[in-house]
């Protein structure tokens, strides 16, 4: 067996991103008309940054993928001028480091929705982080401050979290999933 | 629909990819550390000249372009600027409470979002992502196997794109409801995301299957079609933003637009 990941996974890795980065596209614009208010109402979907991170990890079950997905995803925003430039190869740099870290710290051995839901958690609090530099996040009255972080973490858990794993255990039932997951002991099992 | 986009070819195109890529990288990290916003007001000119005048694009299309750039000033700016910390109040409303200090704060946030866009559209306007690429894997070594797949993966995009415009129609055609509220995003979610990850998936692994086997990802040894290398461009490309950065510098000495030398809060 080669370490590392594959032409394949890479690809299949990039396109998932790339599939979550056109779907948040396509409604996307809706939710900036709801920022300019100031109540962070738009904080409910920034989940959906994170989901790519999340799905290309338990589909592909490797290391290293959350991370890739988070910078592909980045990577097609930037080359194709999304509106935020620059802005978003950093933070998605920073994300799918916040994901990344959750599986490695279980050895990217677990699977389950807490797990998952951790990630998604990892990579609002990575991009919170982030946004004490670019945004001076620590300068907004408190309750507005709280108001933003609340919203970011709960949908990282929601969106990131519960909806990937329900996302892609429907996934499961297609028959994809088996083409790209490295084989477990239990697929020699079931041979015997 | 063919959509024209044409541009003329400028010295801006000609900069080695990897080294405008990383160079745009490092001003986001320096420009991070910037709190006056009268040098970001200086500093702001040195893109906005390569986008009005370098791009190669035509002035209809720019100008459609900038219109994002605005919504992006407004959205970065408003949160801070209603409820930002300060103590010189100017107007307060409820929840709302504009201060002299939150205000210039909340200015300089946009202003800092409105040089990234510019930025990175910069970047996007005069870079075709091959040439990106090619540039990365022989300047910094990037494995072939990631640059062909992020590069293949560009070219599935439109087919993708196609896929999900036949889903929107699928979907109206068959007159599925459309829920309100987080219920109603997760069957939004899952009603594009399975099928379009379904078919994708199966797209990608067969490419690559077939990628792998002709030796896309192999490392040593590796001729390239682009030669991507450096060239005067280079150096007039790093001493520009210098120079800008020297004069954005001495102008803030010499002269500011308001009286404001670092925009964090650091009142009680």
């Amino acid at each position: 067996m080669k370490k590392g990941l594959k032409l394949s996974d890479i690809l299949v890795t990039i396109i998932i991103a790339l599939i979550f980065g056109l779907i948040y596209k396509l409604w996307g614009p809706l939710y900036g008309i709801v920022s300019t208010v100031g109540l962070h109402a738009e904080q409910l979907i920034y989940g959906m940054w994170f989901i790519a991170a999340t799905v290309a990890f338990l589909i592909i079950r490797k290391p290293g993928v959350a991370f890739l997905a988070e910078i592909a995803a980045a990577q097609g925003e930037f080359i194709f001028g999304g509106e935020w430039g620059v802005t978003i190869l950093i933070y998605g740099f920073v994300q799918g480091i916040g994901a990344e870290l959750v599986f490695a710290a279980f050895r990217y051995k677990r699977f389950n929705v807490f797990v998952v839901s951790l990630a998604g958690a990892a990579s609002a609090v990575a991009s919170i982080i982030l946004g004490f530099y670019y945004g001076y996040a620590g300068d907004l009255t408190l309750w507005n401050l709280m108001l933003m972080f609340g919203f970011r973490i709960i949908s990282g858990i929601v969106i990131a979290g519960i909806f990937a794993y329900f996302i892609v255990a429907a996934l499961e039932k297609t028959g994809v999933t088996n083409l790209v997951r490295p084989i477990t002991t239990d697929d020699y099992k079931a041979l015997d | 629909m063919q959509i024209d986009f044409s541009f003329q070819e400028t010295w801006f195109h000609k900069i080695n990819p990897s080294l405008k890529f990383i160079f745009i990288v490092l001003l986001f990290i320096g420009l991070l550390f910037i709190h006056n916003i009268n040098f970001l007001i200086n500093f702001l000119f040195a893109p906005l000249l390569i986008y009005l005048f370098f791009t190669g694009h035509p002035w209809k299309r720019l100008c459609l372009i900038a219109i994002p750039f605005l919504i992006i000033f407004i959205t970065s700016s408003t949160s801070m600027i209603f409820f930002g910390k300060g103590d010189i109040t100017w107007f307060e409303w409820g929840l709302v409470h504009i201060s002299e200090e939150s205000f210039f704060r909340g200015l300089h946030l946009g202003l800092r979002g409105f040089v990234f866009a510019v930025l990175g559209v910069v970047f996007a306007l005069t870079t075709r992502p091959v040439f990106l690429f090619y540039s990365l894997m022989q300047q910094l070594k990037l494995k072939p196997k990631y640059a062909y797949s992020f590069m293949a993966s560009i070219r599935l995009l439109p087919i993708m794109v196609e896929e999900l415009q036949t889903l929107r129609y699928a979907l109206k055609v068959r007159g599925v409801q459309d829920y309100k509220g987080m219920k109603g995003f997760y069957k939004k979610l899952k009603a594009y995301s399975i099928p379009l990850l379904a078919q994708s998936i199966r797209r990608a692994h067969r490419i690559a299957i077939a990628m792998e086997a002709k030796r896309f990802s192999i490392v040593q040894n590796r001729t390239y079609y682009y030669q991507i290398g450096f060239s005067k461009v280079d150096l007039f490309f790093v001493i520009y933003f210098l120079i800008f950065i020297l004069l954005a510098y001495l102008l803030t000495l010499y002269m500011s637009y308001v009286n404001i030398e670092d925009v964090r809060y650091n009142g009680n």
